[in-house]
C-alpha cells in the first residue's frame, strides 16, 4: 500500500535532511555532544547538534539492513529485513480492564506474567512486548522481575522498554545467565529494547547511555520517536511525517555513532491529537496514515522498521477497537512494515490492556496474515480438473480438491462467530468477547513456565530480589 | 487379520488404498462381516469422534464416508442375502418450490455414511410424492429440506399428506433449513428438527432406536 508517491517520499526525506541539518536535535548529554564535536560534528551552545548529509549518510550505511530477533525455541524467529511482516503487542501501560467487571485497576507483575502467556500462546502475536508497568514491584529490581517474568511466560522474542542504564544491566544479566553466557546471548538475542527520543527533536542522555550498553552487548534496540500531529509535531501529516523521520534518522545515525553496526530498527510510533479536546486520537485514520507512510521512508534506507498499528481509542473490546485496530493493521501490512508494535492487547489510547483484546487481536492479525499472504494461482489452485470432475450441477464438499486446499487456503477463526441462529442460541449467544473470555480463563488455568525448573532454580539463587507476581 | 491399514485408510478418506485392501482382503478369505464391523464401522466411530472433537472438516468426514460407502460395495455380494442390516431407511427431498439441494445432499452422504439407507427423492418433491415413496419404500424416517421460508409450508402440506394417507404413523419426520426452527417443527407436527447435517445423523439414530 502507498499513499506517496516516489516524488512525495523524497520530498519528505529531503525535509527531513534539511530538518537535521538547519534544525538540528538537542542531544541532553554532555559527553556524547563532546563526543560528536570531537568528531567533527556541529555542536552549538544550545545544546544542538546539526547532522549534515554526508555525516548522517555515513553513519546509516553503517546501521544492519537484515538481522535477526530471535526466539527462546526458534520457533518464532522474527528475521527483520526479510519482507516479512511481524505484528506483536505493546507496551508499559498502566491500567487493566476486567471484563468481568468491566472495572480497571492499576496493573501488577501478575499482568505481565499472564500477559506473556498469553502471547506465547496466540500464533499471530510473533513477539512479546512487556505489557504493563508492575506497580507493585519496588523500583530498586525492577527490571529484573519484570523482564523475568516476561522470560519465564514465553519463549517468544521478548522486547521492553527500560527505566534506565541500571534497569538495561539487570535485563542483560538476566538473559545472559537464561543464554549460558554473555557470548551466546551476542550470538542470538532473544529480547531487544526500547528507547524513545522527546519530540520535537530532542534526545536525553539516559537513552543514548541505554542504546550504547545494548550496542556492546549486542542486544537488538530502536530509539523510536512519538511525535503527536498537532501537538509535538506539526498539525499536517506531511509535517508530522518529516520530523518524524528527522528524528528516526538521527535515533539510527546516533545509535551507529555510538556502537558502530549495532543492530537498531528506525523507529516510528506516529500519532495525532484531537483538537477539540487535546485528547490523544491513537486510533485515528490519520495515525494509521501517517505510520503507513513512514515504513517507505525507512526502508528508502534500506532500515527495518519498528512500525506501529491495531491502536484504539477505545475503552473496551467494542466495535470502535474492532474497525479502528483492523484498518491500521492492514494499512501497516499492505505497505510492507517489517516490525509492527502496539497491535495486540491495548485499549484506551494505548493506556490499558485487556486480557481478552490479545485473543481479539490474535484474530485481527490472522485476517491480516492471510490478506498479505495473498492468491495463490496456479493449475492446481485454478481447478479447471476438478471443476470438469464436478460438472454442472455437482458440489465440491467431497472432491479430493476441497481436501487438499481447504486448509491452506481459508483462514479459520476461532472468535468469529458463524453458527446458525439456533446453534447460536443454544450455545448461549456467545460473542468474540465472551468466547476470547473463556479462552483466556481456560489458556492461563493451564499455562506452564517456559523455563525449565532447574534454571529457575539457578536464577532464583543468583538473583534472590525476583520475586513471585 | 489386521484390519489397521484399512482403518486409517478409511480415516484418510483414501478411497482407492481402501478400496484395494477391501479387495485383497476378500481375495483372501476374510470373513466380510469382521472386515466391516472392525474394519470400516470402528474406522468410521473414530471419524465420528474426531468430527464431533473438531479435528476433522466436513469434507474430510464425508470422504471418509464415501470411502466405507465404496468399500460396502465391494463386500456386498459377498454376503448372504439379508446379512447386512442397515441402520434404518429415510426418505429424504427438498419440498415442494424449493430447488436447493447443497444442504439435504450433505444430510444424504452423512447418513448414507453413518449406515443409513437414503432415497433421495431431490428437489421440488411434491407432498404427493413422498407419500408415494413412504408407501413404496417403507421408510423409517422422511427428511424434509427447505431453504426458503416461502416453501416452507410445503411442509406443513406434506406431514397433512401423510396423515390423509394413513402413513403418518409408520414413520419419524425429521426436518431441516436455514429458516426451519424447533418451534417450526413443533407447530407442523413434525417428529424432529436438525439444525445441521452432523445433527440430522445423530437425531435420525435416536429417531430409529427410539421407534
Amino acid at each position: 500500500m502507498k499513499l506517496l508517491s516516489e516524488e512525495q517520499i523524497e520530498t519528505v526525506d529531503r525535509t527531513a535532511r534539511r530538518i537535521l541539518d538547519e534544525v538540528g536535535v538537542k542531544v541532553l548529554d554532555e559527553n556524547v555532544r563532546d563526543r560528536l564535536a570531537a568528531a567533527g560534528v556541529p555542536v552549538q551552545a544550545d545544546e544542538r547538534v546539526r547532522l549534515e548529509g554526508p555525516w548522517l549518510d555515513a553513519r546509516l550505511q553503517e546501521a544492519p539492513c537484515r538481522f535477526t530477533l530471535f526466539s527462546r525455541d526458534g520457533k518464532n524467529d522474527i528475521a527483520l529485513g526479510s519482507g516479512r511482516c511481524h505484528f506483536g503487542n505493546g507496551g508499559r501501560v498502566f491500567q487493566i480492564l476486567d471484563m468481568a467487571t468491566q472495572g480497571f485497576r492499576p496493573t501488577l507483575l501478575r499482568d505481565v506474567a499472564n500477559t506473556a502467556a498469553l502471547v506465547d500462546r496466540l500464533e499471530f502475536i510473533r513477539f512479546y512486548i512487556i505489557a504493563c508497568q508492575a506497580h507493585d514491584l519496588s523500583p530498586a529490581h525492577y527490571h529484573r522481575n519484570d523482564f523475568y517474568q516476561a522470560f519465564a511466560r514465553t519463549t517468544k522474542h521478548v522486547m521492553g522498554g527500560v527505566d534506565s542504564l541500571e534497569g538495561a544491566r539487570q535485563m542483560h544479566a538476566l538473559a545472559a545467565r537464561i543464554a549460558g553466557g554473555e557470548d551466546t546471548l551476542r550470538e542470538k538475542p532473544f529480547v531487544s529494547v526500547i528507547t524513545n527520543p522527546i519530540s520535537p527533536l530532542t534526545l536525553d542522555g539516559e537513552s543514548l547511555r541505554i542504546l550504547e550498553f545494548c550496542g556492546r552487548k549486542g542486544i537488538p534496540a530502536t530509539c523510536a520517536p512519538a511525535p503527536i500531529s498537532g501537538a509535538t509535531a506539526p498539525a499536517t501529516l506531511a509535517g508530522t511525517l518529516a520530523q518524524l523521520h528527522a528524528e528516526a534518522l538521527a535515533g539510527v545515525a546516533l545509535a551507529q555513532f555510538l556502537v558502530p553496526g549495532t543492530p537498531v530498527l528506525y523507529g516510528a510510533v506516529a500519532s495525532t491529537m484531537d483538537l477539540r479536546t487535546m485528547n490523544l486520537a491513537i486510533g485515528s485514520v490519520e495515525t494509521a496514515m501517517i505510520n503507513t507512510c513512514s515504513v517507505d521512508l525507512a526502508h528508502r534506507y534500506g532500515l527495518p522498521i519498528y512500525a506501529s498499528a491495531g491502536i484504539t481509542d477505545a475503552m473496551l473490546p467494542d466495535i470502535q477497537a474492532g474497525f479502528e485496530k483492523g484498518v491500521s493493521n492492514l494499512m501497516l501490512g499492505m505497505a510492507g512494515a517489517d516490525f509492527i508494535h502496539l497491535a495486540a492487547g491495548m485499549l484506551d489510547s494505548g493506556n490499558s490492556i485487556a486480557l481478552e483484546q490479545y485473543v481479539i487481536d490474535n484474530e485481527i492479525l490472522g485476517m491480516t496474515e492471510r490478506i498479505l499472504r495473498g492468491i495463490r494461482v496456479s493449475d492446481g489452485t485454478l481447478a479447471l480438473e476438478a471443476i470438469a470432475r464436478v460438472g454442472p450441477g455437482g458440489n465440491y464438499v467431497t472432491d479430493e480438491h476441497t481436501v487438499e486446499n481447504m486448509f491452506e487456503e481459508f483462514f479459520y477463526p476461532t472468535l468469529a462467530v458463524r453458527e446458525q441462529y439456533d446453534r447460536w442460541t443454544e450455545l448461549g449467544s456467545p460473542t468474540p468477547q465472551t468466547k476470547a473470555h473463556d479462552w483466556v480463563e481456560d489458556t492461563l488455568r493451564r499455562s506452564e513456565l517456559r523455563l525449565d525448573a532447574a534454571l529457575v532454580e539457578d536464577l532464583r539463587n543468583r538473583f534472590p530480589e525476583i520475586v513471585d507476581p | 487379520m489386521d484390519l489397521s491399514a484399512l482403518s486409517e485408510a478409511v480415516i484418510q478418506g483414501n478411497i482407492e488404498k481402501a478400496k484395494e485392501l477391501t479387495q485383497q482382503a476378500v481375495d483372501a478369505g476374510e470373513d466380510p462381516q469382521i472386515l466391516l464391523d472392525q474394519g470400516l464401522i470402528m474406522a468410521m466411530d473414530t471419524v465420528g469422534e474426531n468430527f464431533a472433537k473438531g479435528l476433522l472438516f466436513v469434507p474430510q468426514m464425508l470422504r471418509s464416508a464415501k470411502t466405507m460407502q465404496e468399500c460396502l460395495a465391494i463386500l456386498q455380494p459377498h454376503f448372504q442375502a439379508g446379512s447386512v442390516t442397515s441402520k434404518g431407511k429415510i426418505v429424504l427431498g427438498t419440498v415442494k418450490g424449493d430447488l436447493h439441494d447443497i444442504g439435504k445432499n450433505l444430510v444424504a452422504m452423512m447418513l448414507e455414511g453413518a449406515g443409513f439407507t437414503v432415497v433421495d427423492l431431490g428437489v421440488d418433491v411434491a407432498p404427493e410424492a413422498f407419500v408415494k415413496a413412504v408407501s413404496e419404500e417403507h421408510p423409517n424416517i422422511v427428511g424434509m429440506s427447505a431453504l426458503l421460508s416461502t416453501t416452507m409450508p410445503s411442509m406443513a402440506d406434506t406431514v397433512r399428506a401423510l396423515s390423509e394417507a394413513g402413513l403418518r404413523e409408520a414413520v419419524q419426520i425429521m426436518i431441516g433449513g436455514a429458516p426451519v426452527t424447533a418451534q417450526y417443527a413443533e407447530e407442523i407436527g413434525a417428529d424432529r428438527y436438525a439444525p445441521d447435517a452432523g445433527s440430522a445423523v445423530i437425531k435420525a439414530k435416536k429417531l430409529v432406536a427410539s421407534a
